[in-house]
């Protein structure tokens, strides 16, 4: 029996599934569920009580008992009703991704999908799923906004795009599947693995020696405020925009930097390229959490000597790229 | 440069319940099967107790499951059981035994959301069998409340999000049931019925049911009369007949062994007997499930009803017992003379008596006979001995010993109906009249209200027949020459002392309004929803003056009507979920937040409109003080309230329309 449902379901799932893509374009902005990108069949329970409905229908007419009958309706006007109720708990939702943050492959990455209602009517138990991965489920409240977080697993660094997400819904009876197919157009930058672990021996830059000024939690003149970053001591957060209900913030000050590096691929010790970038990973992070100015030289870019998030970003980026491999194996999901 | 996602295929594991699903499933399953412990065996229900009150206790203190290779054996015991108690496993008791059992040990090895689903649809299923043995309006109020027990507790299941508490999922639930009751409304009146049963139903007699039965001793009907259950109701085309005329005629006894009376299986009538009559009365009999197969009609039935025959005693008798309420048309003759032919050999037997007791009765009935030279005058003098000497018509006669009749007519002299219809037909015997005795109802209460006459069990009468010459089976009630108050005014007013009465007419007026009023309600529910058969659907539908006639135009009608109510609910639906307009508070600031978006920060719609702020200022590098005001505006616009909503939003519309980003920049 399962056998036969599986060479059933397999050939009509994917060409259904092609014939979905093509009408569910990938998309950069907001995708607003509509009729056109919404699909809805009875689940395996709906066809249980389907076959409870017809048993019913029978013992009604058999023993030509009224209020038999009138359950019977009863329960195919609930089946109905839901059925149509499944399909309005998903249509008209408006689902968003941005592009997720990068992260260090062997960390956890966030694909943060915004729903947002614009209707009165709350919308229970939106499921969203991130291929075969177990789906998340989140509520969103009438003319509210919801998050669902499906945190992915990294394991090798790149740049790819996301993977379509089935959104589901199954309420209010379960019998019925509605569903919509979201393919949004996000890059994922994964940078590589930092190495920690390996003596650094970068080369000092003299000719940048310590003029520019940089942002720094211990210097002397007051010069902002940022978001608090983990591990940063709690003296510095700005309690009063706390209090605002601002958030962990930390207040900055404006101090001197330390000498500058340049980190060059040929002088790096590991004999693998992928050592090296992991090498080169640790360097630019140690380099901009220490607040230096650094220059990076990969064998097919040179970036000149900066700082800032920007060069960072930059530098991390050309390292998670540098000749990136056709395929690997990068994410697995689990949602939180 | 290639980007890819290759993600490693596995299996969904499957979704383990809540706790707090078993146990709303544990309590639908409970408040289902609470009616039906009644028709459940003691074991079958303890069994389910036990399996619930297990799984329950295991979820909660972390038990070992049960195992699962004992289940197999587990359910075939069960089969066995089930066997064991009824010697079938197919019928009504059978089936809802089973089908308990099943599920307790569903219970047993429930632990994934789609086993808890599963026990959802065995509840709905349970509930459904209730009506297989009861239809009243109670029990469908009960069911009722339990599909929306049950109903909730599908949704929580699918809801998943435990924040909800029990009221707001009844609400959903209410709200989803109440969506379907049109829908079950068109359908219930224009699906067309088929006429059942579709295979043959085992032809049970139910016990337990207050009624007539197939014998009469002295005693049996006064029992009777303590019950106030309602027998049947009626509902006359015309007037409704005078009280003494109303006698519904049941099982007909002609067999005596000198101290019961019993039926005497006699053959169908193959056609109606001869007789002058005229004006029948037609009238609709709601007759309620008694277990025997007799139908009541007035005496004397003039037409036969489906599935039914009338037998050579004239009694309405039914092809299968009345399980189920019973509604048929009928008309009577009151007034009637049989054509006089009947079988010698019955009307021989009509006046075997058993030769050893009850001597005196058949004594004075022999003497009689030698007396008078006409029947008709022993008839008299019987009624007229009942009338004038010191004959007590009371519900609690004196217990009679081995040779009642004589105890009764010579010694205590004081009877119910029975004692009197009894001693009678032994005296007609003995006279050598064939007599036999009748039982049924007589009289009825009428309810104004609805225009009906309530028959109750407390109406349960005996009278006689007796066979004269020329002019066939007569009818003669001894308890009318006794107490003629019984037949013309109802027991309760012939015996006001030793019976509080049923009637409703004679409580306090409200309270008398009330009870009338139930009872109409309950008559119009037999009517409209139980008996809402083929016939009544064909005659209804036909009434309608939409001219609806047939299979085929119902389905046309019912495609239609559907149709046009799933079209309102799209519309409604679509009302409900269009996007609302933008607020004002919205639309003042959608310039600030384009001016943003275009200078590179756009808003995530989660994100609340202080953290964005926060996140622009971080970006930028210095605060805005001019954002920071303005945003903490629109909070206080959207969030709080008791300020002066005009002048605030236009205070909020200056800022807005002051602020630029290059302020910011």
């Amino acid at each position: 029996m399962a056998t036969l449902s599986l060479l059933l379901r397999n050939p009509f799932k994917q060409r259904m599934q092609a014939w979905i893509e093509k009408r569910n374009p990938l998309t950069g902005g907001a995708v607003t569920l509509t009729n056109r990108r919404l699909y809805i069949l009875p689940t395996r329970f709906g066809y249980i009580y389907a076959l409870m409905l017809f048993i019913l229908l029978l013992a009604a007419i058999n023993y030509q008992n009224s209020m038999a009958y009138a359950m019977t309706f009863l329960l195919t006007a609930l089946g109905m009703i839901s059925l149509w109720q499944t399909h309005n708990n998903l249509l008209g939702l408006q689902i968003s991704l941005n592009s997720p943050e990068p992260t260090f492959a062997g960390d956890h990455l966030t694909l943060a999908y915004q729903l947002s209602n614009p209707a009165k009517a709350t919308r229970y138990a939106v499921g969203i799923q991130y291929e075969e991965q177990p789906p998340g489920y989140v509520r969103v409240d009438g003319e509210a906004t919801g998050e669902l977080r499906l945190k992915l697993a990294t394991h090798q660094r790149g740049l790819y795009k996301t993977a379509a997400v089935t959104i589901f819904t199954r309420y209010p009876t379960g019998l019925f599947h509605a569903w919509g197919l979201l393919r949004f157009d996000r890059d994922i930058l994964v940078y590589p693995k930092p190495d920690f672990d390996a003596r650094l021996e970068p080369s000092l830059n003299e000719a940048f020696d310590g003029q520019a000024t940089i942002d720094t939690t211990d210097g002397d003149d007051f010069a902002g405020l940022r978001g608090h970053r983990m591990g940063e001591s709690l003296r510095h957060i700005s309690w009063k925009a706390y209090a605002q209900g601002r958030g962990m913030l930390t207040k900055t000050f404006q101090g001197h930097a330390s000498p500058s590096l340049n980190i060059r691929w040929q002088d790096m010790s590991a004999p693998s390229p992928e050592g090296k970038l992991s090498q080169m990973t640790a360097m630019v992070v140690q380099a901009h959490q220490s607040g230096r100015k650094y220059a990076m030289t990969l064998p097919s870019i040179d970036i000149e000597l900066a700082d800032g998030p920007a060069h960072y970003a930059h530098c991390l980026g050309q390292l998670a790229i540098f000749q990136q491999a056709e395929s690997g194996r990068a994410f697995h999901a689990s949602h939180d | 440069m290639q980007a890819t996602t290759n993600l490693p295929i596995h299996r969904i594991g499957e979704e383990v319940a809540s706790n707090r699903a078993l146990e709303a499933v544990s309590i639908s399953f409970l408040i289902a099967m609470l009616p039906h412990l009644a028709h459940l065996p003691v074991w079958v229900s303890m069994l389910a107790l036990f399996a619930i009150g297990w799984r329950i206790l295991q979820a909660r203190a972390q038990l070992w499951p049960a195992p699962k290779w004992l289940l197999v054996p587990l359910i075939m015991a069960g089969g066995i059981g089930v066997f064991a108690q009824y010697w079938t496993i197919v019928g009504r008791e059978p089936g809802l035994a089973l089908l308990t059992v099943m599920t307790s040990f569903k219970f047993l090895e429930t632990r994934t959301h789609r086993d808890v689903l599963l026990l959802i649809f065995l509840c709905y299923f349970l509930l459904a069998m209730h009506f297989l043995f009861g239809q009243s309006i109670q029990i469908a109020i009960y069911m009722f409340g339990v599909l929306i027990i049950i109903t909730s507790t599908l949704i929580s299941i699918n809801q998943r999000d435990d924040s909800l508490t029990f009221l707001p999922r009844i609400k959903n639930a209410s709200r989803l049931i109440a969506l379907s009751i049109p829908i079950m409304i068109v359908l219930f009146v224009l699906v067309p019925r088929i006429p059942g049963p579709l295979w043959g139903l085992t032809q049970e007699q139910r016990g337990g049911v207050t009624g007539l039965s197939e014998t009469m001793s002295p005693g049996q009907i006064s029992n009777l009369i303590t019950s106030n259950e309602v027998a049947f109701r009626v509902t006359f085309d015309g007037p409704i007949p005078a009280q003494q005329q109303l006698y519904w005629r049941g099982p007909v006894m002609s067999a005596f062994n000198g101290n019961t009376w019993f039926q005497v299986r006699r053959k169908k009538l193959e056609q109606f007997p001869q007789m002058e009559a005229s004006n029948p009365v037609d009238y609709t009999v709601t007759l309620e499930p008694h277990g025997k197969s007799w139908i009541f009609g007035l005496d004397l039935p003039a037409q036969l009803i489906d599935d039914s025959y009338l037998s050579a005693d004239f009694q309405l008798t039914s092809e299968k017992p009345v399980n189920d309420l019973k509604r048929y048309d009928l008309s009577s003759y009151l007034t009637y003379k049989l054509a006089v032919d009947e079988s010698f050999d019955y009307l021989v037997k009509a006046t075997e008596l058993p030769a050893d007791k009850n001597p005196k009765t058949r004594a004075l009935g022999q003497q009689w006979a030698r007396e008078f030279k006409n029947d008709l005058d022993i008839v008299n003098q019987a009624l007229a001995m009942f009338r004038n000497e010191p004959y007590v018509y009371t519900l609690r006669p004196p217990l009679l010993g081995d040779n009642p009749s004589d105890e009764f007519l010579f010694d205590t002299r004081r009877g119910f109906c029975e004692h009197y219809a009894s001693s009678f037909a032994l005296l007609m015997r003995a006279a050598g009249i064939p007599a036999r005795v009748v039982t049924g109802y007589q009289g009825g209460e009428v309810n104004a209200l609805g225009g009906h006459l309530i028959v109750r069990q407390s109406d349960a009468h005996a009278w006689t027949e007796v066979w004269l010459d020329n002019r066939g089976w007569i009818r003669i009630d001894p308890t009318a020459a006794v107490s003629p108050d019984r037949i013309e005014n109802g027991l309760d007013q012939a015996l006001p002392d030793e019976l509080a009465t049923f009637r409703i007419s004679t409580r306090n007026p409200l309270i008398s309004r009330l009870l009338f009023g139930w009872d109409h309600i309950q008559n119009q529910w037999n009517t409209w929803v139980l008996n809402y058969n083929q016939s009544r659907q064909n005659r209804f539908l036909r009434n309608l003056g939409i001219g609806i006639q047939g299979w085929g135009d119902m389905i046309i009608y019912l495609v239609f009507t559907m149709v046009c109510l799933l079209g309102l609910y799209g519309l409604v639906g679509w009302y409900r979920q269009r996007p609302q307009p933008p607020r004002e508070h919205d639309r003042i600031i959608a310039p600030v937040l384009h001016k943003l978006a275009k200078a590179g920060f756009p808003r995530n719609p989660s994100e609340d409109l202080i953290e964005f702020a926060d996140r622009v200022q971080q970006a930028i590098g210095r605060q805005d003080i001019e954002l920071e005001k303005l945003v903490r505006t629109y909070n206080k616009i959207k969030y709080a309230s008791g300020y002066d909503r005009p002048v605030i939003l236009a205070r909020f519309r200056r800022l807005c329309e002051r602020w630029s980003p290059a302020g910011a920049d």
